[in-house]
């Protein structure tokens, strides 16, 4: 499993598509004015690979997380899942979408407090197809030695890795990350993002982060610029950095 | 602008939670429509009675004799504290009315010759008073004329002293003293079956050979006077003329079972009202609690920009007033409909002039009054919590929620709940108060419900097992007068008879050292068959031949135990005393007796072993043409049928047990989905965050209800249980507190089918209330909640 990637992402060799999706719109009618949080996105999120979704607040990024993940819906375009069409799914669909292919890191955890870091993530685990052990989901975040604390007694960093080792434990085949460390302090965000990086490297799992914070791009493969709902830029990276190797 | 910016403030969060002030409304509403609606009618019964007996008299003290001269009456007068006296001849008919199968039975009273009674006058409701010196014309009471539609000018017949005569009803009355008018010995009321009838004295006196006696006296004391002296006084001038003791109010039928039902009446109207003051008050208390807990920023801000803890205090307090108003008038408005329909089912049962639902501006006052204290009182916990809270602090979020491991888990159970489990789980146990509190409303609606119908279980557990168990005859005949006992041989005989046995019943007075009981000494035969002697545990027991068995609560009473010897005094005749031992203990649920064989009591009677009653087992189908011949007879003054008396008890009982199930169902049912809603409602914006984070996760929506509601059926189980408990509890409190346990000691019975139908109820209500939240659950916008940081 631990297979040190000293090379670039081949995206030639491995450009199989996990997500994506064509001429995606969402526009959201607030009061009188239309508001077009997405307008006329073409994406796609290859197997294994890295990707940060860079873009300032309101330029539509979690928008776009929000519909890949299926908590929302487009007003038009295509969204697929591998082959299959998410746009022409249903709400019990979407719900069987996100238990089986789907790991969500959020801003604020949103961990149960009533649960501790290991039923947290039994939560998941217990509804999977082939899901880790809780244990070894908390040991992959380096919490082995926290399973039984409850999320108030947690810093904010190790509640955020307790979120990233629920999000994981299904072994989803997506793991989307939205403004992952927008809660902490540098330190704490880099520990992090430590964390998914080697999550993405070591279980192989595409993964999504999205940020406003222009240097934690320097650790995608490939990184997607998004400004008023807008696809503005898409470059890839010849070497990731190393988030330890991060300031900001 | 005429509204000002917080009370505009108000108003939108009073439109944001209409769901949960609807409901506590309700609940408040409920609190006072039972209020209104039991004191109303308690108040106005009361009022009626106090009303009506003082407008006509009704006697303070009654004594029968069997025949006194008319001048010991001014002896009776002279007796201190006596202020009135109004000797009469009364006396038992039978009326064989064309088209029942059975005869009505009447007690003969006269009217004294200045047609106007000292006391117990008679309030005519139609035509007029006997005429001077008509021996044939007498009044009838209003409620046996109704039921046989009988007008002035129509005739009855009647057997007076075993001669067939055609009386003329004349006038149409009511009278204090059969307010409730129930046939001596009978367990109910039968109007068309039990009559009274007034005629002249002199007719009555010729009748029954009195000229210049009396049999029944009656006497209005002074205020302040010794009942119990002057019924003493009262026994020392009549026992040479045959007296049964005098007696009072207290133990005259129609007013003690008035009394007894007055005294359910006040304690429902104190029991009931309390359960939904006390969840009103929690409710409050809830909703509040998460509004100011919710609002911590926005109370920081008020008070750093200037406001006054007494303007913010009453900026929440008015959530209270806009609960009561809404509460308050439906209350007042379903209390006075459920007070009408409550009086209407007591006006057809208890006779007054003018009964009316009274309902007056204090009792609704002090209704409204007593549902704002609490309503404040529950509101006041949680706006002190508000503003106690420093400007600074407020503007800080809260600290998160903390849990801690239970016993539960450290034992190595949460295993099997696995962790949706242990969230409702820990939910529940995270605030064992709140979690106790909406458990012991819930339980105290499930009480109201046993309490609504476990007197009907009762009373059908007693005729179904005790009464069939005791009594084993088909009919009971009684005689005007003691017959020979050759008439149990004469009877048994009969055709259709199976057996026949003679028991005779007499007054007595018992005497243990310093105690005295008036009581009845039962002789039985040998070897009865019929009525039969049960002790403690369910055991037959067989007369003595030698010695008496006691019921048990007259042993209590009296204080003696098996092996002690009693004073038995026969209050007839010379009235001998004998003292036998007691060899025994029975338990009865009604009446205080003494049973001995009847050798036993002809001898303390000094006769040849008369009997005052006949007990027959009859072939079915010889049932009808037996009770015929025997009505027939003029010696025979009643034939009871006891399965009918059974059947009528319960159709009589029926229609308030329907009233009263319906009013408790809705009642309880409001006090359940107030405290569900309410509590889910709560659930449901405290943790919006949580279940929407599960769903993000993949928990389907079934999946995140279950998470939400499964604290509060954890809740609603715990209720059930305890409710049923509690409902069983109250019911053995009402009935010891209410009802007179000289007269009856009913056990209390909850049947199996009554714990159901409360726990069916409590069930629907909670499910109810979760479906409609459950409503929101699937509305629950999953991108909007995460967004949020609480």
């Amino acid at each position: 499993m631990d297979i040190q990637r000293t090379q670039p992402f081949d995206f030639e060799r491995r450009a199989e598509r996990v997500l994506g999706c064509e001429a995606l719109r969402k526009i959201y009618r607030m009061g009188e004015v239309d508001v077009r949080a997405l307008d006329g996105v073409d994406f796609t999120l290859y197997a294994g690979e890295l990707l940060v979704l860079l873009g300032v607040s309101g330029s539509g990024k979690s928008t776009l997380l929000n519909i890949l993940g299926g908590l929302d819906v487009p007003t038009s375009g295509r969204v697929f899942f591998h082959d299959q069409e998410l746009s022409e799914a249903d709400e019990d669909e979407l719900t069987l979408y996100r238990r089986r292919y789907v790991g969500f890191v959020f801003q604020f955890y949103n961990l149960i407090p009533s649960l501790t870091a290991r039923e947290n993530v039994a939560l998941v685990t217990e509804i999977a197809d082939d899901p880790l052990e809780p244990e070894d989901a908390l040991a992959l975040v380096g919490l082995g030695d926290r399973l039984d604390h409850f999320p108030a007694q947690l810093s904010g960093g190790e509640q955020q890795r307790v979120a990233i080792a629920r999000a994981i434990a299904k072994r989803p085949a997506i793991l989307l990350c939205d403004e992952p460390t927008g809660a902490l302090d540098s330190k704490t965000g880099i520990l992090v993002l430590e964390v998914i990086e080697r999550i993405n490297r070591e279980l192989g799992t595409a993964t999504a982060v999205i940020t406003h914070n222009a240097p934690i791009a320097e650790i995608a493969d490939r990184v997607v610029t998004l400004a008023d709902g807008r696809l503005h830029s898409e470059r890839r990276v010849g070497r990731r950095a190393k988030p330890s190797e991060l300031t900001w | 602008m005429w509204i000002s910016a917080l009370n505009r403030k108000l108003l939108r969060e009073l439109l944001r939670l209409k769901g949960q002030i609807a409901t506590i409304a309700l609940v408040v509403a409920s609190g006072i429509t039972s209020y209104i609606a039991l004191r109303g009618n308690y108040l106005s019964l009361e009022d009626a009675r106090a009303a009506y007996y003082d407008r006509l008299r009704f006697a303070h003290v009654f004594a029968r004799v069997e025949r006194a001269p008319e001048w010991t009456a001014r002896r009776i007068e002279a007796l201190p504290g006596v202020r009135l006296v109004q000797t009469r001849i009364a006396e038992e008919v039978t009326l064989p009315l064309e088209g029942m199968s059975r005869p009505a039975y009447g007690r003969l009273l006269s009217l004294p010759p200045s047609r106007e009674p000292g006391t117990n006058m008679v309030s005519l409701r139609e035509g007029r008073l006997p005429a001077r010196g008509r021996d044939d014309e007498a009044v009838v009471l209003e409620a046996f004329a109704q039921a046989h539609a009988l007008k002035p000018g129509h005739s009855i017949p009647v057997v007076v002293n075993g001669k067939l005569r055609e009386l003329r009803v004349v006038g149409i009355a009511l009278s204090p003293e059969f307010v409730y008018a129930i046939r001596p010995g009978a367990l109910v009321d039968d109007p068309k079956r039990y009559a009274v009838l007034w005629m002249e004295r002199s007719a009555l006196a010729a009748a029954f050979q009195l000229d210049g006696a009396f049999n029944d006296v009656t006497l209005r004391l002074q205020p302040g006077a010794s009942e119990a002296a002057t019924c003493a006084a009262v026994d020392r001038i009549l026992s040479p003329y045959g007296s049964n003791g005098a007696y009072t109010r207290k133990d005259q039928v129609s007013n003690r079972i008035l009394t007894s039902e007055l005294a359910q009446l006040e304690a429902l109207s104190s029991m009931i009202p309390l359960v939904f003051l006390g969840v009103a008050a929690f409710l409050l208390n809830l909703v509040l609690g998460r509004l100011i807990r919710l609002q911590r920023h926005e109370l920081a801000t008020l008070k750093a920009i200037g406001y006054t803890n007494w303007e913010i205090g009453r900026h929440y307090l008015a959530l209270v007033v806009v609960v009561m108003v809404p509460g308050g008038l439906f209350g007042i408005l379903g209390g006075v409909s459920l007070g009408r329909m409550v009086m209407g089912a007591y006006a057809a049962v208890f006779r007054f002039p003018d009964l009316q639902f009274q309902l007056s501006g204090q009792l609704i006052a002090s209704a409204l009054l007593v549902n704002l204290l609490a309503a404040l009182g529950g509101a006041l916990l949680a706006v002190r919590a508000a503003l106690k809270l420093p400007p600074a602090e407020a503007m800080r979020p809260p600290m998160p929620a903390s849990y801690k491991r239970s016993l539960f888990e450290r034992l190595g159970l949460d295993a099997l709940l696995g962790p949706s489990g242990m969230m409702v789980l820990r939910e529940v146990l995270r605030r064992p108060l709140r979690s106790a509190l909406s458990a012991a409303g819930m339980a105290g609606a499930v009480a109201l419900l046993i309490l609504g119908r476990f007197g009907w279980d009762s009373i059908t557990s007693y005729f179904e097992g005790t009464f069939r168990r005791e009594q084993r005859q088909d009919l009971s005949v009684s005689f005007a007068r003691p017959v020979a006992p050759r008439a149990v041989g004469e009877l048994s005989r009969a055709r259709g008879v199976r057996t026949a046995e003679g028991v005779r019943a007499v007054p007595v007075r018992i005497r243990h050292q310093h105690r005295v009981r008036d009581s009845v000494l039962i002789g039985l035969p040998n070897q009865a068959t019929l009525r039969k002697l049960v002790e403690h545990g369910g055991k037959d027991l067989s007369v003595p031949p030698d010695g008496v068995l006691v019921t048990s609560a007259l042993g209590r009473i009296l204080g003696f135990r098996v092996g002690d010897r009693v004073e038995v005094e026969l209050l007839e005749g010379e009235r001998p005393s004998v003292t036998p031992t007691v060899v025994g203990f029975i338990d009865e649920s009604t009446g205080l007796q003494l049973y001995a064989q009847s050798d036993f009591v002809a001898k303390l009677a000094g006769d040849l072993g008369a009997v005052s009653s006949i007990l027959l087992k009859v072939d079915p189908p010889e049932l009808a043409r037996v009770e015929g011949r025997l009505r027939r007879s003029p010696h025979v003054i009643d034939v009871a049928d006891a399965v009918g008396d059974m059947q009528r008890m319960r159709d009589m009982n029926a229609s308030f047990i329907d009233i009263w199930t319906f009013v408790s169902i809705t009642l309880a049912a409001s006090v359940i989905f107030g405290v569900v809603y309410n509590n889910a409602r709560i659930a449901l914006s405290a943790r919006g965050r949580d279940l929407a984070t599960l769903r993000v996760l993949g928990f389907s929506r079934h999946e995140i209800s279950q998470v939400l509601l499964g604290g509060l059926f954890i809740e609603v189980f715990l209720a059930i249980p305890f409710g049923l408990l509690l409902g069983r509890a109250w019911a053995a409190q009402f009935m010891s507190s209410t009802l007179d346990q000289e007269t009856f000691r009913w056990s209390v019975v909850v049947e199996p089918r009554t714990y159901l139908m409360s726990s069916v109820v409590a069930l629907l209500a909670g499910a109810a209330s979760a479906l409609l939240v459950r409503r929101s659950l699937d509305k629950l916008d999953l991108v909007a909640v995460l967004k949020t940081r609480e």
